[in-house]
């Protein structure tokens, strides 16, 4: 039976979303993937489609108007997912930061697993933020695979996971801060 | 009962760089009706130049506006303030600002190819002219220090020296980019296949053009004579060999060829500048806060671009309006779309090479 989990790193597909960039780094991407740095050695391809990839890539500092989109596009894609945040503007806010129509960054709204800095991005920084990216979605894929009833500690008794016993753990932790 | 169908293409698609939404009313397979909303990447830019950054700092700012046209931005952006404070610019400067201009506009326009291509399912051409086009981003590493946001413009001259090394590299490189791009006009004007896709499609008329105020390369492929290169004052244009480029058809075919021709312009102004560029300084001192008015043109890749800038006497400025091509163009956009097949959209919509972060600012 082919594996397909197996081949998952072998194959990562890429969204790519503006959320108010201003086309520096999105043409960095194109540039990526063109024949000189040749990002689709590594499997990647460029799909518009969230629904079939495991890599989202985000430019820009969240506008007003695309916050709820960025926030529809992340939910819509499978487990396990990797997020990228790709320029500076995107990381912090950059040169946006404060101005009244932008989020200062992506990661008010969506968890972010590598930060690209760079206004715009040179396409060997995008080439090894994608390579760590890779790594990071093979340790979630084998996360997910593991069985969680066998191997789960501290939450667990017997065995059966007791949610209740994990929210006083947390609770207990608040405290102690 | 209701005969048509709406599809929406975006706010995020594969075959958009950036977030736009039309909303296509279809019969059938002909489209009907076009609504188009462009304020998804509104920053609020204009704004922050008045109320965040001192007007030094305003050129690198305006710059992000856009990553394809930036420098066409801060050079428009620093013209106006030069005018306010009467800055004269040493005649090197300006030659290395033109020289930076048009090698701008000739990967811009490469990148518009290219992606028109890939809409049009052409992927291997979209592979080409990207890997062509890594020459032209070389050069411009080279001579700026960064591949797309140079940041090469200041007020009272530009930020670095070009050196014999730099400019034999960049003469090389735009002599084989000339070979490639001559491969290209024979491929797009031979190839049978492109033609079926590209050929008397989105068409638009010269009074139509006229009608809908088309501007840039959009009207300059409908026979319209318009190129604010060919009207400013500001940069010795003249001098170095300027040629209006204009087409009669009208179609995505005649705007790729006026695209071709523009960048063999281009190439040849570079040389020329290249050829006799003047010994000197490349920086002018200068001193004083910006006071008054000034209004300034200039063609970026897509059309003309247009800076208002209000001073006051202050470090803080009064106002700064940015008028963009695309802004000027949606309404030629939205009637070319009428007729039209829904497979053809992307194409069409890629053969205008729109720039929404400009438009929304």
């Amino acid at each position: 039976m082919f594996n397909f989990k197996k081949y998952r790193k072998k194959s990562p597909w890429i969204l790519h979303y503006n959320a108010g960039s201003c086309n520096g780094c999105d043409i960095e991407i194109l540039a990526a993937l063109s024949p000189k740095y040749d990002l689709e050695r590594f499997g990647v391809i460029n799909t518009g489609n969230p629904k079939q990839s495991d890599i989202f890539l985000v430019t820009g500092p969240v506008t007003f108007r695309s916050r709820e989109r960025l926030v529809e596009l992340y939910t819509q894609m499978p487990e396990p997912k990797v997020v990228i945040a790709l320029g500076s503007c995107t990381c912090t806010g950059g040169v946006f930061r404060d101005m009244y129509n932008v989020e200062d960054g992506i990661d008010r709204y969506i968890p972010v697993d590598v930060y690209i800095p760079g206004c715009a991005a040179s396409p060997e920084l995008i080439i090894d933020g994608i390579v760590k990216a890779l790594d990071i979605l093979e340790q979630k894929t084998k996360k997910m695979e593991k069985p969680l009833k066998l191997f789960q500690d501290a939450s667990t008794k017997d065995g059966i996971i007791n949610k209740r016993d994990c929210a006083l753990k947390v609770g207990e932790k608040d405290e102690e801060n | 009962m209701k005969k048509t169908i709406n599809i929406p293409l975006g706010s995020q698609h594969i075959s958009l760089l950036e977030p736009v939404r039309f909303k296509f009313e279809c019969e059938n397979e002909k489209i009907v009706g076009v609504d188009s909303d462009v304020g998804f990447v509104h920053r609020g830019i204009e704004k922050a130049c008045t109320t965040k950054f001192k007007y030094d700092g305003i050129g690198y700012v305006v710059a992000r506006v856009c990553g394809l046209c930036a420098i066409t931005h801060s050079l428009s952006y620093t013209v106006a303030i030069e005018e306010l404070l009467n800055i004269e610019v040493t005649s090197k400067a300006k030659y290395l600002r033109i020289l930076l201009l048009e090698l701008d506009r000739i990967h811009s326009h490469m990148l518009c190819l290219s992606h028109t291509c890939e809409n049009a399912g052409f992927e291997a051409m979209f592979m080409r002219i990207m890997g062509d086009r890594e020459l032209i981003m070389e050069i411009q590493e080279l001579l700026t220090g960064n591949r797309i946001q140079f940041d090469y413009i200041n007020i009272g001259g530009v930020n670095r020296d070009i050196n014999l090394e730099v400019a034999t590299k960049i003469v090389n490189n735009l002599d084989r980019v000339k070979e490639k791009v001559m491969g290209y006009v024979d491929e797009f004007t031979n190839n049978w296949s492109l033609s079926l896709k590209f050929k008397r499609i989105g068409a638009l008329s010269l009074d139509d053009a006229y009608k809908f105020n088309a501007i840039g390369p959009l009207a300059r492929a409908s026979g319209l004579n318009i190129d604010v290169r060919n009207e400013i004052k500001y940069l010795p244009y003249h001098e170095i060999g300027f040629k209006m480029q204009t087409h009669i058809d009208g179609d995505i075919n005649a705007r790729n060829i006026v695209r071709l021709n523009e960048i063999l312009n281009s190439i040849e102004m570079c040389d020329n500048i290249l050829a006799g560029i003047p010994e000197g300084e490349i920086q002018t001192k200068y001193k004083g806060k910006p006071n008054g008015e000034s209004v300034v043109r200039f063609e970026a890749p897509r059309g003309e671009l247009m800076y208002y800038v209000k001073a006051n006497g202050t470090a803080m400025l009064e106002r700064v309006r940015i008028k963009t091509p695309t802004f000027a163009s949606i309404p030629a956009f939205s009637h070319i779309f009428m007729g039209e097949n829904y497979a053809d959209a992307p194409a069409i919509l890629a053969s205008f090479d729109p720039c929404l972060s400009c438009t929304a600012k």
